[in-house]
Order: C-alpha cells, then sequence, then structure tokens
C-alpha cells in the first residue's frame, strides 16, 4: 500500500515524476510571482523568469505597459534574451540574429533574400505572447496569454493580507538573498504555514506576537493568516518597533499569508517581506528573499532604532541554550528564526526514505498542511491526466 | 437591437454650460425598459420634425447604464435640430427616438482588471462620460484617467460631476484638465494649457503609468483629434487593438475620389432577400430608400454605425467609416450610407 503523508503519498515530496507532474500541472498553469514594479523601471527594460516549464521575459514600451513573451526565438527556438537588462527598440537572437520589436513581431531576417529563396512570412513568426499584470507592486506573469485576471486570482485573498502598499516602500537590499534548502517546495511551505511550530521551533525568536491569538483560514488555495503583538512587545508597541512604522497605526500584527503556489508574504507594522519558494529538484528548493521598508530619512531610522533598542536587547536567543548546541554553528542556537526553520525542513526531509518513517496524526494548528496538499491534489487532478 | 422609433416623454430638460449645451432626460416607460437598455457608449437616434422635414440625429447617451436615459446636446452653430431642442422643447414633450446601439461601447468585467486612458475634448465627453462611471461602478478592479480638452473652464461640460467622481474614488480615477484658452481674470489653472497633442499625452502617459497591465485607450472627440490622439499613441507603440475611437462632432472627411458603379445588389433586410438596382453614384443607402426599403439609418455621415451590414459578395468603397474599427471592416462590415459599389454585382445582409 502506498505510505501516506496525511493527504499525499510520501511519493510526492520524493519522486522526479511527481516533481514533472507538479511543473506542469501546477507552476505552468498559475500566476507566477517574476519580481517587484521597480525591477522593470522604464522602457525598454526587461527581466526573465522560470515559470514551471516555461521561460517568459517582461519588457516595458514606450507607452510604460509591460509585455510579456515565451523567451524563444520562432526560428530554432534558442532563449532570446538574457536574465536581465535594457534593450532600445529590438530584441535579436543571438544564433542568427533574427530580430523582434518590442511588441513581438518579427522585423528583420538576416540574407532573407538568399537563405529563404521561396519567401518566409514573418507576420505568422512573431513571439509567442504570455500575460503580465502588477498587483501590490509585484510583477506576475502567466504562460498563457489569456487567463483569469488578477482580479480572479486573488480577488478573495486580498482583503486579507494588510494594509501595506509595498509600491510606496523602498527595498532594503542588504535583505536582498537568496539560498537553497534541502528539502521538497511542499515540505517548505508546510514550515511557513504550521502555526503549531511557531510556539515550539521558535519559541526563543518570534514571540513578539501572540501565537495564540492568530487567525488563518483560506481563500481557495491561498492561505491567510494574522497576528497580534504580544502583551510585552505590544505594551510599548510604537517604541519597541525596530523601524519606522508602514502602516496607519490604528493596524497592529503580522500578516503572514502563503500565495498559491509557493509565494509567502510577511508584513508586520514595520516592514514588509518576500518569501518566493522556487522548486529545483524534488528535494531542492530555492528561495528568494526581499525586504521592503518605509520610505523615511536615516534620520528617522537611527530615531527608532535608538527608541526600540531596549526591548531588542534583551530579546531573542537559540532555541538550545550553548551547552546543548552541536558548534558554534548550530542553527537551533543561533536565535535565527529562518535557521531554525532550514533545519527542521531538512531534518525532515531525511526521514522521507527511510521504511520505518510513519506520519503522526495532524494537530490542530497543522490544519493549513492538510489544507494545502488538498490545494495540491485539487490542481494535479486524476494521476496520469 | 430594433430599428423603430417609440415616443418617449422628456421628463427633464436643463441648459448645461451657460445655454450651450442641454441636457435631456427621457422617461422610459416600462414595457419598453428591455428595449431602450444600453451600454456604456452608446447612442440614441432622435427623429424629429422641424418646419415640416424630418431630421434625425444621434446624441450619445451620457449616463451609464442602471442610471437614468439621459443625453447632452451641445449647440451647434446655425444647427437645426441642436437649436431646436434647447429652445423649443421642454419638459413634457414627446419625442420619437430609436433604442441605443454603437459598436463604441465598454462593456465592464465584474472581474477584469484594466487601466483605462479617456482621451476627450469637448461634447465628446459624453460617451465618455458613461464609460467612466461604468468603469467605477461595475468594474470595480479597474482604474480609469481621463485627459479632457476643453477651450475654457466655463465651457467644461460635467465639470462638477467629474470633480464629484475624483473626490469618490481617489484611488481609481483621475483627471486632468488641458484647456486652449485660459481666461486672464482666473487663478484657476488646468493641468495643462493647449490641446490635447502628443506631448500631452507623453505627459500623461508618463505620470500615472499603468498598474493594471490590460490597457485600453478611448478617445472621443472633434475633428481630426482622433486621427491625431491615435497617430501619438501608436507612436509610443501602443498597438491599434487597445485603440478605440469615435469622432464626434465634427468634420470628418470623405473620400470622394472613387465614384462607384452601377450594380446590381442583392440584399438581405429583415429576413426578406430584395433586388435592386444601384445607379452610378448612388450609395447603397440612397438605393435602397429609393426602392422604398425600410432600412435602418441615422445620421447618414458614417459616425454613427447605425447603417451598418456585411458585404458578403463583391466590394464597394467606403467615403468615410468612421463608426467602423479596422477589425469590423476585417469581418466585411460597412456602412451603407458611404459606401458605393466598385463591382457590378454586390450581396449585402444586414444583421
Amino acid at each position: 500500500m502506498e505510505k501516506m503523508y496525511h493527504n499525499l503519498p510520501v511519493e510526492a515530496y520524493t519522486s522526479q515524476d511527481w516533481f514533472d507532474r507538479e511543473q506542469r500541472q501546477i507552476f505552468s498553469r498559475t500566476w507566477r510571482y517574476a519580481g517587484l514594479a521597480e525591477d522593470v523601471p522604464e522602457p525598454g527594460h526587461y527581466i526573465s523568469v522560470q515559470a514551471g516549464l516555461n521561460n517568459i521575459f517582461i519588457v516595458m514600451g514606450r507607452d510604460h505597459r509591460l509585455r510579456a513573451f515565451h523567451n524563444i526565438c520562432r526560428h530554432r527556438g534558442t532563449q532570446l534574451i538574457r536574465a536581465v537588462g535594457k534593450t532600445q527598440k529590438a530584441l535579436t537572437c543571438p544564433y542568427h540574429d533574427w530580430t523582434y520589436d518590442l511588441e513581438g513581431n518579427l522585423i528583420s531576417v538576416p540574407d532573407e533574400a538568399t537563405e529563404y529563396p521561396d519567401g518566409i512570412d514573418k507576420k505568422c513568426l512573431g513571439l509567442k505572447p504570455a500575460a503580465v499584470d502588477i498587483w501590490r507592486g509585484m510583477i506576475f506573469v502567466h504562460p498563457d496569454p489569456n487567463p483569469p485576471s488578477l482580479a480572479a486570482w486573488f480577488g478573495e485573498v486580498d482583503a486579507h493580507l494588510g494594509p501595506h502598499k509595498p509600491e510606496e516602500l523602498l527595498e532594503y537590499p542588504e535583505a536582498r538573498n537568496s539560498y537553497e534548502i534541502k528539502a521538497n517546495w511542499k515540505i517548505v511551505v508546510e514550515n511557513y504555514i504550521d502555526v503549531y511550530h511557531l510556539r515550539h521551533l521558535h519559541s526563543n525568536t518570534l514571540h513578539m506576537y501572540d501565537h495564540a491569538r492568530a487567525e488563518y483560514g483560506w481563500k481557495g488555495p491561498h492561505y491567510h493568516f494574522w497576528e497580534p503583538p504580544s502583551a510585552d512587545y505590544g505594551k510599548d508597541l510604537e517604541q519597541n518597533l525596530p523601524t519606522p512604522r508602514v502602516i496607519p497605526a490604528l493596524h497592529v500584527g503580522a500578516w503572514v499569508p502563503m500565495l498559491f503556489p509557493g509565494l509567502g508574504l510577511g508584513a508586520s507594522e514595520d516592514s514588509w517581506n518576500l518569501f518566493v519558494i522556487t522548486p529545483l529538484a524534488p528535494d531542492l528548493t530555492r528561495i528568494e528573499n526581499r525586504t521592503k521598508l518605509a520610505n523615511a530619512s536615516s534620520w528617522e531610522f537611527s530615531k527608532q532604532g535608538m527608541r526600540s533598542s531596549r526591548f531588542w536587547a534583551d530579546f531573542g536567543g537559540g532555541k538550545y541554550a550553548e551547552h546543548d548546541a552541536r558548534d558554534a554553528d548550530d542553527p537551533m542556537a543561533s536565535g535565527d528564526f529562518t535557521a531554525e526553520d532550514i533545519y527542521a525542513c531538512e531534518q525532515q526531509q531525511k526521514s522521507l526514505h527511510s521504511p520505518y518513517l510513519e506520519i503522526g496524526p495532524a494537530a490542530t494548528g497543522e490544519s493549513p498542511i492538510t489544507r494545502h496538499q488538498q490545494a495540491i491534489l485539487d490542481f494535479m487532478g486524476e494521476p496520469g491526466e | 437591437m430594433t430599428h423603430n422609433f417609440h415616443k418617449l416623454t422628456i421628463a427633464e430638460l436643463q441648459p448645461e454650460i451657460d445655454g450651450a449645451a442641454t441636457t435631456v432626460v427621457f422617461d422610459v416607460p416600462q414595457h419598453l425598459a428591455e428595449a431602450f437598455r444600453w451600454q456604456a457608449g452608446q447612442h440614441l437616434t432622435l427623429r424629429l420634425l422641424i418646419g415640416g422635414v424630418e431630421h434625425r440625429r444621434s446624441y450619445t447617451i451620457s449616463n451609464p447604464p442602471g442610471a437614468r436615459l439621459r443625453i447632452t446636446v451641445k449647440r451647434v452653430k446655425k444647427g437645426v435640430v441642436s437649436n431646436h431642442i434647447g429652445d423649443m422643447m421642454a419638459k413634457g414633450d414627446s419625442v420619437e427616438v430609436m433604442p441605443p446601439f454603437g459598436g463604441f461601447l465598454l462593456t465592464p468585467g465584474p472581474l477584469a482588471r484594466r487601466t483605462h486612458f479617456f482621451f476627450g475634448a469637448g461634447s465628446g465627453i459624453t460617451p465618455l462620460f458613461a464609460m467612466i462611471n461604468t468603469v467605477l461602478k461595475d468594474e470595480p478592479h479597474s482604474v480609469a484617467h481621463l485627459i479632457y480638452g476643453n477651450a475654457t473652464a466655463k465651457s467644461t461640460l460635467f465639470k462638477d460631476e467629474l470633480d464629484a467622481l475624483e473626490h469618490e474614488y481617489p484611488g481609481r480615477f483621475s483627471l486632468r484638465h488641458v484647456q486652449s484658452a485660459l481666461s486672464m481674470w482666473s487663478w484657476y489653472r488646468p493641468w495643462r494649457k493647449g490641446r490635447v497633442d502628443a506631448d500631452v499625452i507623453q505627459a500623461a502617459l508618463s505620470e500615472v503609468p499603468p498598474i493594471a497591465q490590460d490597457v485600453q485607450y478611448w478617445i472621443c472627440g472633434p475633428g481630426s483629434m482622433n486621427a491625431d490622439v491615435k497617430a501619438a499613441l501608436m507612436a509610443q507603440d501602443v498597438p491599434t487593438d487597445r485603440i478605440h475611437m469615435e469622432n464626434f462632432g465634427g468634420i470628418t472627411e470623405q473620400d470622394t475620389s472613387v465614384e462607384g458603379c452601377s450594380a446590381t445588389a442583392q440584399i438581405t433586410l429583415n429576413g426578406t432577400t430584395h433586388q435592386l438596382p444601384i445607379a452610378a453614384g448612388q450609395t447603397l443607402l440612397e438605393a435602397m430608400r429609393a426602392a422604398e426599403l425600410s432600412p435602418p439609418f441615422s445620421c447618414q455621415s458614417g459616425v454613427c454605425g447605425a447603417c451598418r451590414a456585411v458585404v458578403t459578395n463583391g466590394e464597394v468603397h467606403m467615403r468615410n467609416r468612421a463608426a467602423l474599427e479596422d477589425s469590423d471592416i476585417a469581418r466585411g462590415e460597412v456602412l451603407t450610407c458611404q459606401s458605393v459599389p466598385i463591382v457590378n454585382e454586390l450581396k449585402v445582409q444586414f444583421t
């Protein structure tokens, strides 16, 4: 009998077959985060992104509208452009210099008369369009040129994501990083949405928020989560915030949703963070983090840093005391909640191949995990589809 | 769509911009409510007998669907109908009105997420005003930006209503006034001086770059404004299938370079097929009326689109095609009031 991990077979977390089917059925059929709006700041700028099986590039036209195309030359299929860049009016494939305008029209075929003596219909050889849109300061692409709108996709969950306006905040470049976790992408998602673990794995790192009063739920495949400040932190909240506020003072707490598939947000009174999950292999996942903070002067940042320093001086520490730690790099003694999460994900993945693995019952605070597994099943449809 | 006239009663009639325009609100009786349902951007045709002569005019409905049936008629110098409406008509009068139609329309989608740019001038605001209202009310995930040209603040139609909309929908509607004749006696300064031209368009597009990336451009103004705005947008690489326009209240040049030949036409109208001759230089509409058929028509200048039909066989020359989009023409649609045959046999189908 197939070994189960709640709603999914354990194999869903380990096999190449599941990985390939998820790439087809989930990541090639949904809106994919492609970057922040400011990543394509002016006409001629472009970026590219992998959306499941599709490499898609996004370019801004002179009318300031974004266009998205499949990054495939219509001649021999060569990827047309590199990751990021700026062009004036045209995109040229490096292989045979076929050239397209920013509307995707094929405008030049070198040596056309001699190489194609019978003629070539350039009109039928334009780049294949994809869909692109901007929502909450983020660019999204969809491989299908006419997908359901972002309003249809995110409309219902939108009201649960906090009052933040990311487009008005400034990126904090030092916080931008990317790393790999040796675990299946769903293990990483499940860790992100597991309410039960907050009080335990992060007993000493995230207790400025009151996990017992968390409110969470689902809108379609999207998970939303909010929790209020803990009593200690909330007592002098305005003083304790480490950086200047980014939302009106009547709003407090942390909003930590997980948008399908694998786009985590983490927003609080004073910051807005992205946690982008990209599956690389059945047991390997890339994470990209970006942070935005208030558009305020460095003097205001220093002032708020000073005001809050007393609270943070005594805050936190490792989960394990130093005498229990393995060595100086032990994530369990790091006092860094991200290191704690990575450690937990990788330790869980290690056991998935063991013949003695048997998953215990899901706790109340783990209900988001079983619900996310159901969302996966909904997208995967019947096996073999 | 029916092209029969119905008698409607004027429920309200009031002057606008110091009497230079007239707003007329019609009562629609219950049994005509279905026939008089409209989409933002569509127009009404009025049939009036003035001094014993029949006149037909099309006026855009200046309210969004769901509101009261309303047109706003700007006076045209020496204009027979616009001045008759402004001077002679009153509340309670009965007018012959054809149900709404027109292909320049904005159909709102409750889940559509679009950025709409509206470029209007003078009385060209009327369809845009209905469209803006319908976007704000019935397309909640979309935004609208209006770039609006007028001579002066005083001659600006719907100025107060537009200000109120900007106040009511601060994140979703922006308003940019462009005025050609600034008053020395007022402190009021519009967003830009001059006309809605290429510079103004470029400035607007870079001031409010679209967030929602499904961008649509709607143009309605007099004279050459539509063609000028369209050219300016295309110079910024806006694809033509995103540009929608209707010529308004001005002269559109007629292309009379082709005279047309005599022909025999097989015309299917209201399910019946008629065989009739067309004389050289005669339009399809003229030939049909001479043969005592009752084809739909209204403005007879190629602007309103009431007389559109599909040529399924043969070819015609259109003197003016303002009411048709390129995609309509690709489907074989023609304006019968503007079409002269250039081959001797035609087949024409009214839908």
